[in-house]
């Protein structure tokens, strides 16, 4: 049973870096908005010459 | 290389998509519509920019309709108005915050993510969709808010310009906002999961003795992470109970605060005397439920902002004529005797006397007469009217704000006044907080000689009569239903509102723009012409600026027209293909002719001098308006009140029934109809759409205000409706009403359920772990009937 307190600190060391990066990520405005990064991820910056895209 | 519309198969825009007429403009092989649209290109083609057109193929927008001059941008610069697009600001780096209506698809967010490749000056641009905005991160040794604004401009995205703008500060107030709550629920959620952990092993430990250290660690853990809950997370329920209270209220938010904090005391006190292995699971789990709550009221009441007043119809800067020169100038700063150029398309910001020969002003906003008034030199022109046609000189006779427009703003009154109605929560609140802590001091008699039993008993029933399950109900179901209703474009100004709706006995209905489109057709009645002289006739039609001549002229272009002679306040006369073509007043077309005169004809036309047809402006209906005025008038009582004149009577007497038309009302006029309905049938909702009914969408005890999408002036209104979902206003109101009952339903549930939680806690039966079941369970199926009712009733009842 000796194991338990340090398993528990642990446990809970982990999950207390999880809720830093959480911190940390709203404080960055990671959550201020949820709609637009949806759309962005469609975005290809290594688009060829843009000429060509523009013919279908 | 031609892009074609593969229906029609006549070439179209390659900018905008629409149509090109045959004098398209072509450019690197590409046909466009319009100057506009093929400099837009040249922009992005000399930027390298153009991606733009590979995301989305409609994203493109026609630059046919005339945009603010590039003169209207410099005002940006002066620190009296940019403050309203500041964010944030530091040395000479400026967050700037621009509204984009016309943002719509993948193609924009990409372009406007990208204002650093066209401006030096702009360090970083982020789109928000959702809100059409764009913030604009520039330094302002290198770049002037002007300069963005104007880049915008050119790209196609005009950005919105009124002479409010307090919306850059608030929305950045809103974010932190959000934040912050995200951040109490992070601080909450990590609690509870590891408070669970830990009481989990002491629950399961029946009958096994907990090794001593063991236990020692788990009490001093579980404190250590119940302590910034109680701290942090919970702490908007104490500065609300405690507000309530320093005002001599209870609300709703009383008993929580109370509740979590015995909670906590308790437990603690359980934990540091051994008795006990404390509440503090239930607690932050408890505040957990609560803040998910909060959440949901905050996010949907965060979804559009209503708070405009009479100046967001405004435009930031007008023209002014100072030592022979036009200068932009804000429009704060024009004084009384200012010369004014007011442009085609542009809005009047004071009141003012005309000064040039006659101009066409649209006063829909104003008086919700949808035919522009022709004035002639000299007259007076009221602020919020929009020039038409040509543009005026006026001088302005008072400032911005003393005009009639901002007397009629003022003269609405504050619209809090109105809700005397509490929140159904608060109203709640107050008996259930006297009956939790009666029942306490009860219990804490009934025991009384076992001290200890007495105070384990009163102490329990403060935690159990906790109303969490309350708090979250309301919130969680008109969230959730507000929510639903902005996916169909009806944004509902907060949780009363809604309520509000249910109780409504009467409906006021303004005309223009609400029941019928806010453009009237023209109907040209040209049965006797032949080809040839209609044609003539939009010839000469398309020589003149009066709005009812250019929609007659349509599309065609004036040419071949000679002998133009235009008549101020009568007509125009001209010469083309050899017809002689006379459009305007009856005298003015046929003189000598004495017929009686018909009061729906705007104006006659004779060809040859021969009187050969007459110009009707008729109201169309929108599409299911009829239908739903029958619906309504089964339950409530409808009225009609307009400021149109009473010619088009005949369209609405079959829906609305004679007595119940009010005509040519001016805004007071519709305030004395709202009045007098309140009087007859109690309490009544008003449905306009104009500046012009905002004095009377105050006075209702709800309002909605109905948009044709292209449109942002709203004026401020409890709910704002597409045109396209009007005809569903009577489903709003029966899913208001539906909200109303799963309240209700989740309030009796809750009752019932703490009924048998009291009684276990005044036989002092509520243990730690009964607690951690109870309670979470009881958020639970709140939250489950809350949103599952919402939603289920959006889909099944209201609309699919």
């Amino acid at each position: 049973m000796g194991i338990m307190p340090l398993l528990i600190i642990c446990s809970i060391l982990v999950a207390g870096g999880f809720l830093v990066a959480f911190l940390w990520a709203t404080r960055n405005g990671q959550y201020d908005d949820m709609a637009t990064p949806s759309i962005k991820m469609l975005f290809d910056e290594q688009r060829p010459a843009s000429s060509e895209t523009f013919q279908d | 290389m031609k892009q074609v519309d593969t229906v029609t198969g006549s070439v179209v825009c390659a900018h905008c998509g629409d149509p090109c007429a045959d004098g398209a403009i072509v450019v690197d092989e590409r046909s466009f519509c319009c100057t506009g649209c093929s400099s837009v290109y040249q922009i992005l083609q000399s930027h390298d920019m153009c991606d733009y057109y590979g995301i989305d193929p409609k994203a493109g927008i026609s630059q046919r309709t005339p945009r603010y001059g590039a003169d209207a941008y410099a005002v940006l610069d002066d620190p009296s108005v940019m403050h309203r697009f500041v964010e944030f600001q530091r040395d000479t780096t400026i967050h700037l915050r621009f509204e984009i209506p016309s943002m719509h698809c993948a193609s924009c967010v990409w372009l406007l993510d990208r204002l650093d490749r066209f401006d030096e000056g702009v360090q970083s641009s982020e789109v928000d969709f959702m809100r059409k905005t764009v913030r604009v991160v520039i330094d302002t040794r290198r770049t002037a808010a002007s300069n963005v604004a104007m880049l915008l401009s050119q790209l196609g995205y005009e950005p919105l310009l009124h002479g409010e703008g307090t919306e850059a500060a608030t929305d950045h107030e809103r974010r932190l906002r959000l934040r912050t709550m995200y951040i109490r629920i992070g601080i909450a959620a990590f609690a509870a999961g590891n408070l669970m952990m830990i009481a989990a092993a002491q629950y399961l430990a029946v009958g096994e003795t907990i090794d001593p250290t063991l236990k020692r660690v788990f009490d001093l853990l579980s404190i250590a992470l119940a302590v910034p809950v109680l701290l942090y997370s919970a702490a908007p329920w104490y500065r609300s109970a405690w507000g309530a209270l320093r005002h001599r209220t209870v609300n709703l938010d009383v008993p929580v605060a109370l509740g979590i904090s015995t909670l906590f005391v308790r437990s603690v006190i359980d934990i540091a005397m051994g008795s006990g292995e404390g509440y503090l699971d239930s607690f932050a789990g408890l505040v957990l439920f609560l803040l998910v709550g909060r959440l949901f009221q905050q996010k949907a009441f965060d979804a559009v902002s209503f708070d405009r007043t009479y100046r967001s119809f405004f435009p930031l800067s007008v023209r002014v004529e100072r030592q022979g020169a036009e200068h932009v100038v804000p429009i704060d700063q024009v004084s009384p005797g200012d010369v004014l150029h007011v442009r085609n398309g542009e809005v009047i910001p004071c009141d003012a006397v005309l000064t040039s020969a006659a101009a066409f002003v649209d006063y829909a906003f104003v008086t919700g007469e949808s035919v522009p008034v022709e004035c002639s030199d000299g007259a007076l022109v009221h602020a919020g009217g929009r020039v038409v046609g040509r543009g005026a000189r006026l001088t302005a006779v008072k400032n911005v704000s003393q005009s009639y427009l901002a007397s009629l703003w003022e003269r609405n009154g504050t619209k809090t006044d109105r809700r005397s109605y509490m929140d159904i929560s608060d109203r709640f609140g107050k008996w259930f907080t006297a009956f939790a802590i009666a029942v306490a001091v009860l219990g804490l008699i009934a025991w009384l000689p076992d001290w200890q039993m007495a105070l384990t008993v009163f102490t329990a029933v403060l935690i159990i009569a906790c109303p969490c399950a309350l708090t979250i109900a309301a919130p969680v179901t008109l969230g959730t239903a507000i929510g639903r209703l902005s996916l169909r474009g009806i944004y509902v100004r907060n949780a009363v509102t809604l309520m509000d709706l249910t109780r409504i006995t009467a409906v006021v209905f303004d005309k223009t723009g609400t029941l019928t489109e806010a453009v009237h057709r023209v109907q040209v009645d040209h049965r006797d012409l032949s080809d040839e002289a209609w044609q003539a006739v939009q010839a000469v039609a398309a020589h003149s600026t009066h709005p009812i001549s250019r929609s007659i002229a349509g599309s065609s272009v004036s040419s071949n027209v000679s002998d133009v002679e235009e008549v101020v306040g009568q007509g125009i006369r001209g010469t083309s293909h050899g017809y002689q073509v006379a459009i305007g007043r009856r005298e003015f077309v046929a003189p000598g002719d004495n017929q009686e005169s018909d009061t729906t004809v705007a104006a006659w036309l004779a060809v040859n001098g021969q009187l050969a047809g007459a110009v009707r402006i008729t109201p169309t209906l929108r599409s299911g308006v009829r239908a739903m005025i029958a619906t309504l008038r089964k339950r409530l009582a409808v009225v009609l009140s307009t400021g149109d004149s009473d010619r088009d009577r005949d369209v609405f007497v079959d829906a609305f029934g004679p007595g119940q038309m009010h005509f040519e009302q001016r805004p007071h006029e519709k305030v004395a109809t709202i009045t007098s309905a309140k009087g007859t049938n109690g309490r009544v909702l008003m449905v306009g759409d104009g500046l012009n009914d905002a004095a009377a969408m105050a006075a209702a005890d709800a309002s909605v205000a109905v948009t044709d999408g292209t449109s942002t002036l709203v004026p401020a209104c409890d709910v704002v409706m597409p045109a396209v979902e009007l005809q569903h206003l009577p489903r709003l109101l029966d899913y208001a009403g539906i909200m109303t009952s799963v309240i209700k339903a989740s309030f009796i549930f809750t009752v019932f359920y703490n009924a048998v939680g009291l009684g276990l806690a005044l036989a002092g039966l509520l243990s730690p772990l009964i607690t951690a079941i109870l309670m979470p369970v009881s958020s639970l199926i709140v939250i489950g009937i809350s949103v599952f009712g919402a939603r289920f009733y959006a889909r099944r009842s209201a609309w699919e």
